[in-house]
């Protein structure tokens, strides 16, 4: 998968993030291909969240350049909307808004930034909530729902914008362990319909499985990238084998 | 001296008098503090000293200062100054009525400014940057996510604030509107009957609030229908306390209502 293809879907290249005198992310470089599904894993604190955040411009970045899918990642206003539209994000809290109905919640944007009419972003939605298993709940609340009901709920709330990119942050770290599986699986089959992902998690399974790559960060570094089966049989930086260890007990 | 049937009946229609103008006032001061309070909020929350500093002085001023002054103020005061007694204004500021409906709405919107913010704060970040992550803009983010919730968060302060200031209406009287207190005042002066219509203005005062009040919950109920739902479903059998809890954990707070999601029985 490395090299060679003209056009990343992601080009980073030296990127730095500054939190006021604290560094976060040191002098990132990363290209991720159509299709390809990265991992990035690493202790607490280590910049996973935060070079994901940047990718989609919820931080702004301080040193170095993104380029997503030829769009330039910058303070342009309108690059930022294009920029989003191509990529969807999930986070850790789930983040449905609590006031909409689940239907709603996957309607929203589609009606706000493509201008859908009402019945077709109620379609779209219905697809997509069926598609992560869950259209029959389409009426309720987020609040009427398990923790991993809302998070199929988010995934396919960011589905509805028909994203080229998937960003997850976490995704099942806030849930119980039967309810990580059925996340995980929703995300296995968004994987295999060839959607470009980079998922920040610790669900070494679903890493084994599903990645094209894996990349190990440590105080705001990559410090390694490999393929999955290198990666957890052969780590070649003692940081990695520590963390590891650690992880997989 | 007791409670007088025959003089309450005999006083009802002026002490409605009175009242009319209570519930008027009332109405209007909550109006235009709402379209006073929106615009100072947002100049308030933003960014720009050049903005959020007049605000800032706005609410600093008319919080501090005693309703009752302000009135004072606003109906004798301005009247000294000959811009406003020989200008076109004092159309306004001549007319006791419309000085009490100025100097209310300042006072109430600088309160308002500040529940309404608070509203705001508390609406969770993360709710804000998955929308931004869905490529809808700032603007629109506050139009459909913000200031929805905003509302329901603040919905329970503002009730307060605003039945606190239609009592507090009672104010007017000293600057020659005929409002409730002002009524039975007169009746009392006119009898040397203390109770009978200070008693019958506490009734009608009594009876206001809690139309109010109705309106209030009804709105609460509307707003809220998405932890009502939920509170219903508390009555069914909770799958696992473990589940339980982990839902209301990751089920973002709206309010002070309790609430809690249970695993969905599928």
């Amino acid at each position: 998968m490395s090299g060679g293809a003209p056009n990343p879907a992601i080009a980073i290249a030296g990127l730095d993030k500054w939190y006021g005198g604290f560094q976060a992310l040191k002098q990132i470089n990363l290209e991720v291909h159509r299709g390809e599904k990265i991992v990035v894993c690493g202790p607490s604190g280590s910049g996973k969240s935060t070079l994901i955040r940047c990718i989609n411009r919820l931080e702004p970045h301080d040193g170095g350049r993104i380029v997503v899918n030829g769009i330039d990642v910058n303070n342009a206003t309108s690059n930022i909307q294009d920029v989003r539209r191509e990529v969807g994000m999930v986070f850790q809290s789930f983040n449905l808004f609590p006031h909409l109905t689940i239907l709603e919640n996957c309607m929203l944007a589609p009606r706000l930034s493509l201008g859908m009419k009402k019945r077709e972003a109620s379609r779209v939605a219905q697809r997509y909530l069926d598609r992560v298993h869950i259209g029959e709940q389409a009426l309720k609340f987020p609040a009427q729902l398990s923790g991993g009901q809302q998070q199929r709920v988010a995934i396919a709330r960011a589905l509805c914008m028909e994203p080229r990119i998937m960003l997850f942050d976490e995704p099942t770290s806030s849930l119980d362990p039967e309810m990580i599986k059925e996340v995980l699986e929703v995300m296995e089959e968004l994987a295999s319909d060839g959607m470009t992902m980079i998922c920040v998690t610790h669900e070494m399974g679903f890493a084994r499985r599903v990645a094209s790559r894996c990349v190990f960060m440590d105080q705001g570094q990559i410090v390694e990238i490999a393929d999955a089966a290198t990666f957890f049989e052969a780590p070649r930086s003692d940081r990695l084998r520590g963390f590891l260890s650690q992880i997989l007990r | 001296m007791l409670f007088d049937p025959a003089l309450a009946w005999a006083i009802l229609p002026r002490m409605l008098y009175g009242m009319l103008n209570t519930v008027t006032i009332t109405a209007l001061v909550l109006v235009l503090g709402l379209a006073v309070s929106l615009p100072i909020t947002l100049a308030r929350m933003s960014p720009r000293p050049m903005f959020n500093l007049p605000a800032a002085a706005f609410v600093m001023f008319f919080r501090g200062t005693p309703a009752l002054i302000l009135l004072y103020l606003v109906y004798y005061g301005l009247a000294q100054l000959p811009s406003v007694h020989d200008g076109p204004l004092w159309l306004i500021f001549a007319n006791a009525y419309a000085c009490a409906v100025i100097g209310l709405t300042l006072n109430h919107a600088s309160y308002l400014v500040e529940i309404l913010r608070g509203g705001l704060d508390a609406v969770p970040a993360g709710l804000t940057e998955a929308s931004a992550a869905l490529g809808i803009s700032p603007r629109q983010t506050f139009t459909w996510i913000r200031f929805p919730l905003a509302m329901r968060y603040a919905l329970k302060a503002y009730q307060n604030e605003v039945l606190m200031f239609t009592k507090g209406t009672a104010i007017v009287g000293v600057i020659t509107v005929v409002d409730l207190t002002a009524a039975a005042n007169e009746v009392f002066e006119r009898t040397y009957d203390p109770v009978t219509p200070m008693l019958g203005a506490a009734v009608l005062y009594w009876v206001l609030v809690n139309l109010m009040r109705i309106r209030f919950e009804a709105l609460d109920r509307s707003l809220n229908r998405h932890l009502i739902a939920d509170e219903r479903r508390l009555r069914k059998p909770v799958v696992g306390a473990s589940q339980g809890a982990l839902a209301r954990w990751t089920s973002l707070p709206a309010g002070p209502t309790e609430h809690a999601g249970t695993e969905q029985a599928r």
